[in-house]
């Protein structure tokens, strides 16, 4: 049973008269465990795939099953109750809110399901500490660098411990030496059982995955498996 | 739990401007300010002016050649009135089995002198022995005139507590002498304090056989104001309207013409009284309403900017999983809570301004729970009902548009 399953996935965007097809028929299906990056050239769809999977949007046809279950039908409760509880979202512009301190950044999604003041408290402390940031929970964004501010994201994208980790150019803002950071962060999380997909326009980042998808015009153009000895990241 | 949190980011959103938020309570302050004023003040008001009837019993009624007058045209119509004379006391004395008492009473304003100090304006009673029997009031120190007094034409005084301060204080004032107008006068008792209202003391009056005041100030020209003590409450209408025929009978009223003369109850004073401060409540209650909505519609302006400014946040949110009525909540807490501090200054500032006029003008307020009532629930609906479509707007935002909101 795969943890996702997508059949003809379409999106259509209606600009004026004309229609934008972002996707056009995807059919993909990752395992659980899996380490995927999708790559394709600027346009091509990849962040449309991406909000799709991590079901911030719907398709205009075609179905998604996630965990076996059908979210292309969903409203906008359940899929809010799935991104809280199944998909954790790590972003190229980070997504944090500006005012809170990095430890209430990361309780945010556990707000939405109710967790009690120290549950939440003690889920957000032991999250920052995965990304090695337990010294750094009172700090504002504004107050932290940009590697740690994707980190602050990661742990808020770990906190509910969710079935698929889902990262949308999470290097595209950091310098090279940050960047090498959070993927070994990712790849460590990968190594402890996490689904990770993980879009990107660099090679060397999508090396660090087991499987590439690239994506031309809406379309699946190619789905590789990287073999061991060519894999970033790997002792 | 999650209504907790949602609250306290709702607070913590508006503490971020204060005094944009501020600001925005303007309208809603002054609202609600001016509601809770008008509405303490006037309970105070009434609230006085119902104490001081109360000294009239429930059976005791009034009739005077004038004794109400609401409009203009009815003070041109009822001036043209006769004043009520001796005869028409004796008549009713005599034709009335259901009165029990009939006081008639006079009043002049004068000049009392004491040695050589002097008061002006004092209001200078003439009235019978059976008066203190009628209307409630207490004997401090001394006794009140007996009917010996008023027979005999004795020139005795009974005062108020006012002119026993001024003239007697550390003295004993029974048994002195003062001057009311040019005639001397024996103190024989002093009245209990009342206290002032409007800004009036009470206390400022003096009492006089009416023999003898008739004899000083001859007949008074506004007439005689009579206080008659019913048998009891239940016959208190059946009083009334013997009165009422014997004083038509004397006073040759055609049948099909309304009466000449006035009669009052406590009851029918009071009923007017609330009937006229209905209509005042609800005029000044209306101006308030008016900048209460004003208010709400700047409430709503802002949360329209606050939602727009904080897309992003609410893109955030919806990515980590918020559903619409979690976001929906945390706008109208914030709503809820700007016009709800609003309130609460409004009902503070109201019961502070009722207190300073009330004050001004020597009354007793209690803080009116009528009025905290209607203060709490008209910024509560504005919250509610201004900050639903900018809660609406928010929670139904798209998360992916949301996030990529510049
Ligand atoms: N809200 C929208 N309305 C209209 N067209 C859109 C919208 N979002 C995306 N598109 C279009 O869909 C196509 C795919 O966009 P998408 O953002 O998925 O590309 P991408 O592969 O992520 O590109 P990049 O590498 O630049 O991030 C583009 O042609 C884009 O213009
Ligand atoms: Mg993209």
């Amino acid at each position: 049973m795969p943890l996702i399953e997508t059949k003809n996935l379409w999106k259509t965007y209606q600009m004026g008269t004309e229609e934008v097809h972002a996707l056009r028929g995807v059919s993909i299906t990752i395992e659980k465990g899996e380490y995927v990056a999708i790559m394709g050239p600027s346009g091509s769809g990849k962040s449309t795939l991406m909000n799709l999977i991590g079901c911030l949007d719907t398709p205009s046809q075609g179905e998604y099953f996630l965990n076996s279950r059908k979210v292309s039908q969903m409203n906008d409760d359940e899929l809010a109750n799935i991104r809280n509880r199944e998909i954790g979202f790590v972003f190229q512009t980070f997504n944090l809110l500006p005012r809170a301190t990095a430890l209430h950044n990361v309780e945010l999604p556990l707000i939405y399901n109710g967790s009690s003041a120290q549950t939440r408290r003690e889920k957000a402390l032991h999250a920052l500490d995965r990304v090695d940031l337990g010294d750094r929970v009172t700090h504002k964004p504004s107050e932290l660098s940009g590697g740690q501010r994707q980190r602050v994201a990661m742990a808020r994208a770990l906190v509910n411990d969710p079935s698929l980790l889902l990262a949308d150019e999470p290097t595209g803002n950091l310098d090279s030496k940050t960047s090498i950071e959070i993927m070994k962060l990712l790849d460590a999380l990968h190594h402890q059982g996490n689904t990770i997909i993980i879009v990107t326009h660099e090679k060397d980042i999508a090396q660090h995955a087991h499987r590439v998808l690239s994506i031309l015009d809406g379309q699946i153009a190619e789905d590789i498996i990287v073999p061991d000895h060519q894999r970033n990241g790997v002792h | 739990m999650v209504i907790g949190s949602l609250f306290r980011i709702a607070v913590s959103a508006l503490r971020a401007h204060r005094l944009r938020s501020g600001l925005t309570l303007l309208g809603i302050i002054i609202g609600v300010t001016s509601v809770m004023t008008i509405i303490s003040a006037l309970e105070g008001m009434a609230g006085a002016i119902e104490d001081d009837l109360s000294r009239l019993g429930p059976s005791t009624f009034i009739v005077q050649r004038i004794a109400i007058i609401t409009s203009e045209e009815m003070y041109w119509e009822k001036i043209k009135r006769k004043p009520i004379n001796f005869d028409a006391v004796e008549l009713i004395e005599k034709s009335c089995d259901l009165c029990e008492k009939i006081s008639p009473r006079a009043f002049q304003s004068s000049r009392i002198k004491y040695g050589d100090q002097s008061l002006r304006d004092i209001f200078v009673l003439g009235a019978t022995y059976n008066y203190v029997d009628i209307v409630d009031f207490e004997v401090a120190q001394g006794r009140f005139q007996s009917y010996e007094d008023d027979l005999y034409r004795r020139p005795v005084v009974f005062i108020g507590d006012m002119i026993r301060e001024t003239f007697f204080e550390g003295l004993d004032p029974i048994g002195k002498e003062i001057k009311v107008g040019a005639n001397r006068y024996t103190v024989i008792g002093v009245a209990k304090k009342r206290g002032s209202m409007f800004g009036h003391s009470q206390d400022d009056f003096v009492i006089i056989p009416l023999s003898v005041f008739s004899k000083q100030f001859g007949f008074p020209r506004r007439g005689l104001s009579l206080v008659i003590k019913a048998k009891s409450v239940d016959v208190l209408d059946d009083a009334m309207d013997q009165v009422r025929m014997v004083l038509r009978a004397q006073r040759h009223v055609p049948f099909d013409a309304p009466d000449d003369f006035d009669i009052v109850t406590a009851d029918s004073i009071l009923d007017l009284l609330n009937s006229l401060t209905k209509i005042f409540r609800m005029g000044l209650v209306g101006i308030s309403s008016i900048s209460v909505v004003v208010g709400g519609i700047v409430v709503m302006n802002i949360m329209m900017v606050s939602v727009t400014e904080r897309t992003r946040e609410i893109g955030i949110r919806k990515s980590v999983g918020a559903r619409r009525r979690h976001i929906l909540t945390q706008f109208l807490f914030e709503a809820l809570a700007l016009t709800l501090s609003g309130g609460l200054v409004g009902i503070f500032l109201g019961y502070v301004i009722a207190e300073a006029l009330v004050g001004m003008i020597d009354m007793q307020i209690t803080p009116s729970a009528l009025a905290i009532i209607a203060g709490l629930s008209i910024s509560t609906g504005t919250g509610l009902i201004f900050g639903i479509y900018p809660a609406l707007k928010a929670a139904r935002m798209d998360p992916i548009k949301a996030l990529s909101y510049e």
